[in-house]
């Protein structure tokens, strides 16, 4: 343990020297990965399906505030449904715009989720955004979490049933809105989804606060097992016809994450370095404040073991 | 020579102006009721126009029905009806954005009173 808490201040040190590079770098991987998935699902609009714009949108979302992610991400997604058919790009920017208005202001902090949430699902690793965020967030995070389902949903829908739109006429512009609104309002296994992840974040929240020993570890289980249970029973009252193996399997892989998450949120002190500037009356200050490093590298310990030797060879001496 | 309490202090002092700072000020240079009322009428234009589209969708979802019972329908209870239902909704969002930005200015309030007590203790070591 000891090593694996010398490996995480390792880590933490690292990330906190070279954070100037490091969350740029972390903001284009995320990016770069959400619209290049988006692409490969719904790349109906030639002119973005392109490597090289790609590329120069994540460069600029690497400089830009992290929101500016979510906003290029659903922009792209309504593009592409507007080459598609109007009516999905319509519903789409309905959706989005009343995420953005309603939810967005409130909470920040939380937007990435949205982006992270259908990647998660693309790993078929969903289960471990509501672990991770019942861990780190709030209950209010469910509705975070909720809006990543949504837009999940409703680009994987979009996606199945791009031949049937495609198909319909032009002028059948009502029929279509309905066949899109009825599909994705009628999608069981997205609302159920929504429920399961909303009670799971809220128990690993209340569980992880409790003051009981290893209340973050109970908390993972509790969430991961409830998030099964509502699935499973869901599947039997609603017969979504979801993956079993499937549920299990991602479950069990998402605990370890969240374990994982854990590990590294679970009583560490984020503050990083900061460097700032001031000055009085007497001098300019160029200060840089780094954090104390909270787990030492073990000590070694030397054995001595020939003082006993020596013992031994000068009680034979006597002999 | 360099006061290394005083360091520390004005370190303190300079990060969290450079960082969170910097909202609170932004928040409490506004009156309570000033800063509280800016956002909730932000809320409150928000909420017109999320309602505005979520109801676009409605009518064009049911735009035939419409349509067909629109000769035969009260149009005022029909108006009415949705005024009531925008009512609610924004009256709703109104009151989650007050709690949420009561809040806010209260806690971005006590942490720039700790500033200030810092600020003061620094002006103190300036006197000695």
């Amino acid at each position: 343990m000891t090593t694996l808490l010398v490996a995480k201040q390792y880590i933490i040190n690292f990330i906190s020297k070279y954070e100037v590079y490091l969350k740029p770098l972390l903001k284009l991987i995320l990016a770069l990965t959400s619209l290049m998935m988006i692409n490969a699902k719904i790349g109906y609009m030639h002119r973005l399906d392109n490597t090289a714009l790609v590329l120069i949108i994540s460069l600029m979302c690497s400089f830009m505030p992290t929101n500016f992610i979510i906003f290029a991400a659903a922009v792209f997604t309504v593009l592409h449904m507007y080459e598609l058919s109007l009516e999905c790009a319509a519903i789409a920017l309905v959706l989005f715009l009343v995420m953005f208005l309603l939810y967005f202001r409130f909470s920040p902090k939380d937007t990435l989720v949205v982006v992270l949430t259908p990647i998660c699902f693309v790993l078929k690793i969903p289960y471990v955004v509501p672990l991770a965020m019942g861990l780190l967030g709030t209950p209010a995070s469910a509705v975070s979490v909720g809006c990543g389902v949504v837009a999940n949903y409703l680009i994987a829908y979009v996606a199945d049933s791009a031949a049937t739109l495609s198909g319909m006429g032009a002028e059948d512009m009502a029929t279509k809105f309905r066949f899109v609104v009825d599909g994705f309002l009628n999608n069981k296994v997205m609302m159920l989804t929504i429920a399961a992840f909303a009670v799971t974040i809220i128990i690993v929240y209340l569980i992880r606060r409790m003051s009981v020993n290893y209340a973050w570890t109970i908390a993972i289980i509790a969430g991961a097992l409830a998030d099964v249970m509502i699935l499973l029973i869901g599947d039997l009252k609603f017969d979504t016809n979801v993956s079993i193996t499937g549920i299990i399997a991602g479950t069990i892989f998402s605990v370890l994450i969240a374990k994982v998450v854990e590990f590294f949120a679970f009583n560490v002190d984020y503050s990083r370095t900061e460097k700032v500037q001031f000055e009085d009356d007497e001098y300019y200050y160029y200060v840089k404040a780094v954090p104390k490093i909270t787990v030492a590298t073990p000590s070694k310990t030397v054995k001595r073991i020939n003082t006993s030797r020596k013992r031994y060879s000068g009680s034979q001496q006597r002999k | 020579m360099i006061n290394e309490e005083k360091v520390i202090l004005m370190t303190k002092l300079a990060s969290y102006e450079a960082g969170k700072g910097k909202k609170d000020i932004l928040v409490v240079n506004y009156f309570r009721s000033d800063y509280i009322g800016f956002q909730i009428l932000k809320s409150v234009i928000a909420a017109t126009i999320s309602f505005c589209a979520l109801f676009a969708v409605y009518a064009f979802y049911n735009f035939e029905e419409l349509m067909q019972d629109v000769y035969k329908m009260d149009l005022l209870e029909y108006g009415k009806s949705i005024i009531i239902l925008y009512l609610c909704a924004v009256g709703a969002y109104g009151v989650i954005s007050y709690v949420m930005y009561a809040s806010r200015y209260s806690r971005a309030k006590k942490s720039l009173k700790n500033y200030q007590v810092n600020l003061r203790r620094l002006a103190s070591m300036y006197d000695k």
